[in-house]
C-alpha cells in the first residue's frame, strides 16, 4: 500500500504491515469465531474467504494464486489436486501429525469398523512418488484431516408417530407419509448419495458399488428421482444448513437431508425433529486443510503453524459445539466442559444444559443424549463417505438439470 | 468395394473415385506417372486428399510407386516404361455428380466444421438434442445440407438417432471413456505391430526433443496424434485404421474442449510418449507394442481424472440454438 502523504507534506512513517495468511473454504469450518481466536494465538492477520462447495472449488482450481491455505474435504480433493494447484504437505514439519487419528490414517476407528465405500479419506491422503494420491503412506501427504461427521437424515416424530419410534431407514425419505414433504441437500457429492441409499433401502434399485455409479444407473437413478418428482414427493432442494433449519421449524419439511450444525437452530421444533440412525449407516465426511502451489518461505511457516493451531484443541471444541468431531480429538479435552466432552465425543446424556459456539444457545437441553452414541459406536457405522465419483462430471449435469426442475415445478 | 454416398464422402474418396473411373475407361494409360500437384489443380483440391487417394488406389493394387517421384498406373511388377504427359491434356473426366459433389462441399464443409467443434464442446456438458430446423436456420442452409452434416457426424461417433428419430449428442461419460480406451487397448498395439514395416521412423525420431522437458514440450494429444500419423495410418489394414481413427474421435474432441478451459499440460505423460517413440525408432516394435498396451491404461486413469475437473465448471459454453440440454431417459 503506497504511504499517504500528510497534511504536513512530510511522508507519514512507515507503518510495519502485519502478515495475512488467506484462507478459503466453507461455512462448515471457516466461523468468525475461529478467525478472531486463531489470529490471537498465531499473533498474524487471518483472512476466511467462506463459499459454497462448487464455487470454492472453482475458485480454488482456476485462481490458485488468491489463497494460501484451502479449507475443503477429501472427497472433492482430487479435482483441485489434478488441476496441480496445491503443494504437498510435508508432515516431519507437522507438530500435529502424530496426534491424527486412525480413521484417516488407517480407514477405521479400529480393525472391527465399517470403512465405508467410496472416497474414504485414506484413499486421498498421501501424496505417491507419481504426484497422484494413494493410500501408500509416504512422509508428504496432499491435506492434513481435521473436522468430520457421519451424517444421515433428519425427521419429524409428529408425521411418523404411527409406529412409536420407526425402525430408522433411508427408506424413510419416500415415505407416503412424508409425501411432498422432503427436501434434499443441494450438492452432487451430498445429495445425489441420500437419494440413491433412499432408493436402495426402498429395494427400486441396485447398484454394483453405490459410489461408483455407472453412467447407466445414474440414469436409472434420475429417472426414479423424477418420478417421484411427477408424483409431488419433493420440495425444492436447500443448500445452507440455515434453509434446513427453517423448513424443519416451519413444517415445511418433515424428512430431509440434515447436516450437524442445523440441529442446533431448531429452537421450538427441537423436540420433535429426530436425527436418523440409518439401519444401511451412515454417509460420512472427512474435512482437511491443504496448501496452495505459490505458498513458500515466511508464509509457508505460517501456513504450517494454522494447520498445527487447528489440531491444538480449541478449534476442535468449536467443532465439537456444531456437532463435528476432530481428527486429534484428545487436545480437545482441555477445552471442553466434562459435560460436553461426555455428551459430544462419549454419547452419554447431557448432564446440564449444554451451549453452542456462541456460547448462549442451549444445543443440548439436560437429560437428551446424542443420537447414534459414542464416536467409535458412530464411525463404525459408514455406508459411504461423500465421493466425487468417475461419473461426477455426468452426475452434476444431470443433477442440477434436475434440481433446476423441481424449482421450476414448485413455482 | 463400396462406392462411397457422395453428398457425405471426404475429398480423398471423392479423388480416388475419379482417377479409379479414368483408369477403368482406359483415359489414364498403364505407366502414366501420377503427381499429386496437378491431379490437384485439376480437381481444384488441395494436394492432401490426393495424396490420401493415392494410397488407397496403391493399396487397391492400381497404381504402384517406382524409383521417380509419383505413382505409376498399373501393378506393382508391371514392367511398363514410365509415361510422362500433361494430365489437363489427358482428358480427365470427372462425372457431373463428383463434379458438382466437390462444388458443393465447400458448403457442407464449412457448417461441418462449425458443427463438429460446438458438438464436440457440448459433449463433457451431458446430453444434447440437435434440432433440425433450428440447425437450417441458423446457417441458411437446406434440408438437404443439414441432413449431409448430421450424416457426416453420425459416421464419426458423435451423434446418434433415438428411436423418436431425434438427433442426439450423448454425453461424454467415465463409462464411454473407459470403454474407448478398452478399446484403443485391443485395436492399437497390433495395428502398431502392423504398421512395422510402413511407419515414418524418422518423421517418428523428430517427435523426440533433444532436451525432455522444459516450456515447450510437445503437448500429449500432439504426440497422440504424430503417433496416428506416422505409425498406426501407415499400416496395411485399411479397416482397423478406420476404426481406430473413429474410436479416437469423441476422445480428441473432449481433450480440445477440457485444454480450452485452461487445465495445465500433463508433462508425465507427454514423457510416456517420448518413451514409446524411443522404442519405435529403435525399432524394438514388440515392446513398443507392449508398452503401449499397458500406458494406455496409465492414460484411460488421467483422463477419467480430467474429466471430473469438469464438474466445477457451471454452464457450458454460449452454445448455438440448435442444441438444446436433453434428459437421457427421454
Amino acid at each position: 500500500m503506497p504511504t499517504k502523504p500528510s497534511k504536513s507534506g512530510v511522508a507519514a512513517p512507515a507503518v510495519l504491515r502485519r502478515r495475512t495468511l488467506r484462507v478459503l473454504g466453507t461455512f462448515i469450518s471457516l466461523l468468525e469465531a475461529v478467525r478472531v481466536r486463531a489470529t490471537a494465538d498465531l499473533g498474524f492477520d487471518i483472512e476466511f474467504e467462506v463459499l459454497d462447495f462448487p464455487s470454492c472449488q472453482r475458485k480454488a482450481a482456476l485462481h490458485p494464486e488468491a489463497f494460501d491455505v484451502y479449507d475443503q474435504t477429501f472427497h472433492n480433493l482430487g479435482i483441485v489436486w489434478h488441476w496441480g494447484v496445491l503443494q504437498p504437505i510435508d508432515t516431519d514439519l507437522l507438530k500435529s501429525w502424530p496426534s491424527v487419528g486412525p480413521l484417516t490414517k488407517l480407514g477405521g476407528v479400529d480393525k472391527y469398523a465399517n470403512r465405508g465405500a467410496g472416497d474414504a479419506p485414506r484413499l486421498k491422503l498421501y501424496v505417491q512418488p507419481d504426484h497422484s494420491l494413494g493410500p501408500q503412506p509416504t512422509r508428504y501427504i496432499s491435506m492434513l484431516p481435521t473436522v468430520h461427521n457421519f451424517d444421515s437424515f433428519g425427521y419429524d416424530l409428529r408425521a411418523f408417530n404411527g409406529e412409536g419410534r420407526p425402525r430408522e431407514s433411508w427408506a424413510m425419505l419416500f415415505d407416503p407419509r412424508a409425501k411432498g414433504k422432503l427436501a434434499l441437500v443441494d450438492e452432487p457429492a451430498i445429495g445425489l448419495f441420500d437419494a440413491a441409499l433412499a432408493a436402495e433401502a426402498i429395494g427400486v434399485l441396485t447398484f454394483h458399488n453405490i459410489a461408483n455409479m455407472t453412467a447407466t444407473e445414474l440414469v436409472a437413478l434420475f429417472r426414479f428421482l423424477r418420478a417421484k418428482c411427477d408424483e409431488g414427493f419433493l420440495l425444492p432442494c436447500w443448500t445452507t444448513g440455515d434453509e434446513a433449519a427453517k423448513l424443519f421449524r416451519r413444517g415445511t419439511a418433515v424428512v430431509q437431508s440434515m447436516w450437524s450444525p442445523a440441529y442446533n437452530q431448531l429452537e421450538g421444533a427441537a423436540p420433535f425433529i429426530r436425527e436418523a440412525v440409518p439401519e444401511e449407516g451412515y454417509r460420512a465426511w472427512h474435512g482437511g486443510l491443504s496448501i496452495a502451489r505459490h505458498v513458500a518461505g515466511a508464509q509457508l511457516r505460517m501456513a504450517y503453524e494454522y494447520m498445527d493451531w487447528w489440531l491444538s484443541g480449541w478449534a476442535g471444541a468449536a467443532m465439537a459445539r456444531q456437532g463435528y468431531y476432530i481428527s486429534a480429538a484428545e487436545p480437545v479435552r482441555d477445552y471442553l466442559s466434562p459435560a460436553e466432552w461426555a455428551y459430544w465425543y462419549d454419547g452419554q446424556e447431557a448432564s446440564e444444559d449444554l451451549h453452542g459456539v456462541d456460547g448462549a444457545t442451549i444445543v443440548a437441553p439436560r437429560g437428551k443424549s446424542r443420537s447414534g452414541g459414542a464416536y467409535p459406536e458412530r464411525a463404525r457405522r459408514i455406508a459411504v463417505w461423500n465421493t466425487v465419483m468417475d461419473e461426477f462430471n455426468y452426475a452434476t449435469r444431470l443433477w442440477s438439470r434436475f434440481v433446476a426442475d423441481i424449482k421450476a415445478k414448485a413455482r | 468395394m463400396t462406392k462411397p454416398r457422395l453428398e457425405t464422402a471426404r475429398r480423398y474418396e471423392l479423388v480416388a473415385e475419379t482417377l479409379r473411373a479414368n483408369i477403368a475407361a482406359g483415359r489414364l494409360p498403364p505407366g502414366l506417372v501420377l503427381l499429386e500437384g496437378p491431379i490437384a489443380t485439376v480437381m481444384k483440391t488441395s494436394r492432401a486428399p490426393v495424396h490420401a487417394a493415392l494410397k488407397i488406389l496403391e493399396e487397391e493394387n492400381l497404381v504402384h510407386r517406382f524409383e521417380g517421384r509419383g505413382f505409376l498406373i498399373g501393378k506393382a511388377g508391371a514392367r511398363v516404361q514410365p509415361i510422362r504427359r500433361d494430365l489437363a491434356k489427358q482428358g480427365l473426366k470427372i462425372s457431373e455428380a463428383i463434379d458438382s459433389a466437390l462444388r458443393n462441399r465447400g458448403l457442407w464443409e464449412q457448417v461441418y466444421d462449425e458443427v463438429e467443434t460446438a458438438v464436440a464442446a457440448c459433449l463433457i456438458f451431458g446430453d444434447f438434442r440437435i434440432v433440425e430446423s433450428e440447425l437450417g436456420d441458423y446457417y441458411g442452409v437446406s434440408r438437404t445440407v443439414v441432413r449431409d452434416v448430421l450424416a457426416r457426424l453420425h459416421e464419426r461417433g458423435l451423434v446418434t438417432k433415438t428411436q423418436s428419430s431425434h438427433w442426439v449428442a450423448g454425453a461424454l461419460t467415465a463409462q464411454s471413456v473407459r470403454e474407448r480406451f478398452q478399446l484403443r487397448q485391443l485395436l492399437e498395439p497390433e495395428a502398431i505391430r502392423l504398421a512395422a514395416e510402413y511407419a515414418d521412423y524418422d518423421r517418428i525420431s523428430r517427435a523426440i526433443p533433444r532436451e525432455r522437458g522444459g516450456d515447450n514440450a510437445t503437448s500429449w494429444s500432439e504426440l497422440d496424434r504424430l503417433l496416428m500419423e506416422y505409425c498406426i495410418a501407415r499400416g496395411p489394414n485399411g479397416q482397423l485404421i478406420d476404426l481406430i481413427r473413429q474410436n479416437r474421435l469423441p476422445l480428441a474432441a473432449a481433450a480440445r474442449a477440457l485444454t480450452k478451459l485452461g487445465l495445465p499440460k500433463d508433462e508425465v505423460a507427454a514423457g510416456e510418449y517420448l518413451v514409446l517413440f524411443d522404442l519405435l525408432t529403435r525399432r524394438a516394435i514388440e515392446a513398443a507394442a507392449t508398452y503401449w498396451r499397458n500406458h494406455l491404461t496409465v492414460l484411460a486413469e488421467k483422463n477419467l481424472a480430467r474429466l471430473k475437473i469438469v464438474a466445477v465448471i457451471p454452464d457450458p459454453p454460449p452454445r448455438p440454438p440448435y442444441l438444446s440440454p436433453r434428459d437421457p431417459q427421454e
